[in-house]
């Protein structure tokens, strides 16, 4: 089992890798397009090669393809590696990590099928590549689980909900990004800023409640184990943090002045308070840092 | 929310404040001035934020432990301790209160004002809320026909009598409630009109865990380090007539990594000198009874001593947790008084193979009179099941125990927490999946056909976009429907 889970890991990987290769091969055939529409001149020049066209619906179609083989490959690892520990596979810096990447995938390919906007991936895929580097330098051996992580159900269900989260976030953070590369009205054939907006909105609608979710559930095992619901411990502050930034971008989406660019501001600060919130029993210790490296 | 989402007013629509909320409640000057300030959201928002970077600052500048700050004297020596880190600032950062960030002035004002907020803005908006629910604004002008965010009109080939049977009859099908306006020719029609109310308890839960916090800040009790030794009993503090027993703690680790895989006091509660409750605690299972519970939170070793006078009766028998340690030579100690004597006994461990005062193996006890004096009248390395004499008294050091350190609690404000979490989960869960549907509908006269055109408020979203589209279809797919009728107005989804 353990082994299955290594060789899913690593095909989960190449697969996300290839799909981002073929994604920019999708923004590039798209960006030559946009530009060709745009110089009349160019339409009469005779070019070579699929990415000449506009953009190429095939190349689109395998980017895709792949995201969804990288989701099922990763879901595949973190099952077998369940099978292989008997518990959630959340339990450790490098469980969490996979974990991670596999909402990032997860949540791109359901917002990627709801709105059709592949490009996305174009932010989403490296974000998870990187966790899933991340993942490749912490050992993966099974280590039992110190007494305070030893209650099965919370552990699997407050990380499970906090993955989800967090790749909703990893989504609202590639709409924002690409929502603010591009002057107003859209440029480079990239989505329009208003789906942008909308699915900005649409995944903190997902991930909001999701994160609220995982600090309440935080709260009800530290209730448990630590004896009070509320420590403000690093970690959990941190999570606070994040919940009051996408609170705040959720009310700014319909204050004056907020809406737009500072709205999709707020996106990217949500998403460094969630990485932060992610690393931070790294350095911070607190009564989390028993999920670290060991 | 004053300043609240409207994408811009919509003419011939009252202005979305008119159609929500019913007139303010009537209040002067200042209170007014209050009141607007407190119910905007761009107050909310920045207080919002104001928060955040307060609660960051919490996360990434190291707290002070409880207790730290109110003592000048722990507070100074603390200082200290963190000075290398933080230099020149450490002064700054103490001076503006951020070394304990959430017991700060700063802290409690924004989210105290946050709270205000929250319940004002609350109040305010519940009126209109049950208003939209309850008696919705039917009569609508011709020109929000024409500018509504969502807006559509299609012709139908039967007359408007016949249409307006098919429109409500299309709505319900589609479970909307149906009004009819007063000219008979306007339909208002809305699904969910509850949702909103929904949002309103997610805000007012925050509220409610506000209040669980100050509940259990006001009347709970919390004993995060007390410390019992195997075989020993001790009153549970602030739970008069209640004692508890440890009758023995267990620490096991793994074979193959050496981290620990358990620990487990056996407790033994009593009120009255009567057992009540009997667990084994570990750390994901408490002792609960009564309010009160007890967790497992750290553990050391323990020593058994007794002490007996020169007539062989005993002074002192019993486990005495090693709870501190010295500053130097890493030596474990603990302490417990023969009131008899008016002496203060301090129990010292070893500090390890190169202890030469305290051997592996053997307890030092050193016995001071409780005048104050700094120098002890004796001290003695015993060993173990070796009586020494002090002061007449015969020490006796039996055996090394563990301590178990309990934290003890007893929190009445947190089911209202509780209630708050579940309240404020539902509540956006709903506000979130479930859109609130409102649309108008006016039905008129086009030739001998009818036009019948729709309007709906709302964010752009596409899903109810999709949805409205769906229902518009349905109805000029009815029986009579003919291809000659359908014109699209303009839809912006």
């Amino acid at each position: 089992m353990y082994k299955l889970s290594e060789y899913a890991f690593v095909a989960g990987g190449l697969s996300a890798i290839l799909a981002l290769i073929t994604s920019v091969a999708y923004a590039a055939s798209g960006l030559r397009a946009a530009r060709l529409q745009t110089s009349p001149a160019a339409l009469t020049s005779r070019t070579i090669g699929f990415s000449a066209g506009p953009r190429t619906a095939s190349i689109g179609l395998y980017a895709t393809l792949l995201a969804w083989l990288a989701a099922a490959a990763l879901t595949a690892s973190l099952v077998f590696r369940t099978f292989a520990t008997g518990h959630g596979p959340f339990a450790n810096m490098y469980e969490f990590s996979v974990a991670f990447a596999w909402g990032i995938l997860v949540a791109y390919v359901w917002f990627e099928r709801r709105y059709h906007q592949r490009l996305l991936a174009l932010v989403a895929l490296p974000v998870a590549i990187a966790l899933m580097a991340y993942a490749t330098t912490i050992p993966s051996t099974i280590e039992p689980l110190v007494p305070a992580l030893q209650n099965n159900l919370l552990l699997t269900v407050h990380v499970a909900v906090a993955i989800v989260a967090y790749g909703s976030f990893t989504v609202a953070f590639a709409a924002a990004i690409l929502y603010l590369v591009q002057p107003e009205g859209g440029r480079w054939g990239l989505p329009k800023p208003g789906v942008l907006d909308e699915i900005g909105y649409r995944s903190i609608v997902v991930g909001f409640p999701f994160l609220t979710l995982t600090i309440v559930l935080g709260a009800v095992w530290a209730d448990i184990a630590w004896g009070r619901y509320w420590s403000w411990d690093p970690k959990e502050t941190a999570s606070f943090v994040t919940w009051l930034i996408y609170g705040a971008y959720l009310h700014a989406r319909v204050v004056r002045g907020w809406r737009g660019t500072w709205a999709a501001a707020l996106l990217l600060l949500g998403f460094a308070a969630t990485l932060f919130t992610y690393f931070g029993n790294l350095f911070f210790g607190g009564l989390h840092s028993y999920a670290g490296l060991g | 929310m004053a300043d609240q989402a409207r994408t811009r007013p919509v003419p011939g629509l009252p202005p979305a404040d008119a159609l929500e909320d019913v007139p303010l409640i009537d209040v002067d000057g200042a209170l007014d001035r209050l009141w607007s300030v407190l119910t905007s959201m761009r107050l909310a928002l920045v207080l919002i934020l104001v928060l955040a970077a307060l609660a960051l600052a919490g996360t990434i500048l190291v707290q002070a432990p409880p207790g730290v700050v109110a003592d000048p004297e722990a507070r100074s020596e603390w200082l200290n301790q963190v000075r290398p880190k933080y230099g020149g600032w450490t002064g700054v950062f103490d001076a503006l209160g951020l070394f304990a960030v959430f017991e700060s002035i700063w802290f409690r004002l924004v989210a105290a004002a946050l709270t205000a907020s929250t319940l004002a803005c609350s109040i305010r908006r519940l009126p209109g809320i049950v208003m939209t629910a309850t008696r919705p604004h039917v009569d609508v002008a011709d020109a929000f026909f024409e500018h509504a965010p969502h807006r559509e009109a299609v012709i139908l080939r039967e007359g408007p009598a016949a249409a307006r049977r098919r429109v409500e009859a299309t709505l319900r099908s589609h479970r909307y409630r149906v009004i009819v306006g007063s000219d008979g020719a306007t339909f208002y029609a809305d699904r969910f009109r509850w949702v909103p109310l929904a949002g309103l308890v997610g805000h007012l839960a925050l509220v409610v865990i506000v209040v669980g916090a100050l509940v259990g800040a006001t009347f709970g009790f919390r004993d995060p380090d007390f410390v019992i030794a195997e075989g020993t009993t001790a009153a549970v503090p602030g739970t008069p007539g209640m004692s508890v027993e440890l009758l023995s703690f267990r620490d096991s680790y793994y074979a193959n990594t050496g981290a620990p895989s358990d620990y487990a006091s056996e407790l033994v509660l009593y009120r009255d000198g009567a057992e009540v409750a009997r667990q084994t605690v570990r750390v994901n299972d408490p002792l609960r009874y009564d309010g009160t519970s007890f967790y497992q939170s750290f553990y050391g070793p323990a020593a058994s001593v007794r002490v007996a006078d020169e007539a062989g009766t005993s002074l002192f028998a019993g486990g005495v947790p090693l709870a501190w340690s010295t500053n130097e030579g890493n030596r474990r100690v603990g302490t417990f008084t023969i009131p008899e004597r008016d002496l203060t006994v301090w129990v010292v461990g070893t500090g390890g193979p190169a202890d030469l005062v305290v051997r592996p193996g053997q307890m030092r006890v050193e016995v001071y009179r409780n005048d104050g004096s700094a120098t002890p009248v004796d001290a003695v390395s015993l060993d173990p099941n070796k009586p020494a004499v002090i002061e007449g008294l015969s020490f006796t050091f039996d055996r090394e125990l563990q301590f178990s350190g309990l934290s003890i609690a007893r929190d009445p404000g947190t089911p209202i927490v509780w209630l708050g979490c579940t309240l404020l989960f539902f509540g956006f869960v709903i506000r979130f999946t479930v859109p609130h549907r409102r649309i108008w509908i006016r039905i008129g006269r086009q030739g001998g056909h009818s036009r019948v055109a729709f309007a709906s408020v709302g964010r752009g979203d596409v899903s109810l976009g999709a949805e409205y589209a769906r229902l518009i279809e349905d109805i000029g797919r009815g029986p009579a429907a003919t291809d000659i009728g359908r014109g699209r107005a303009a839809t912006r989804a």
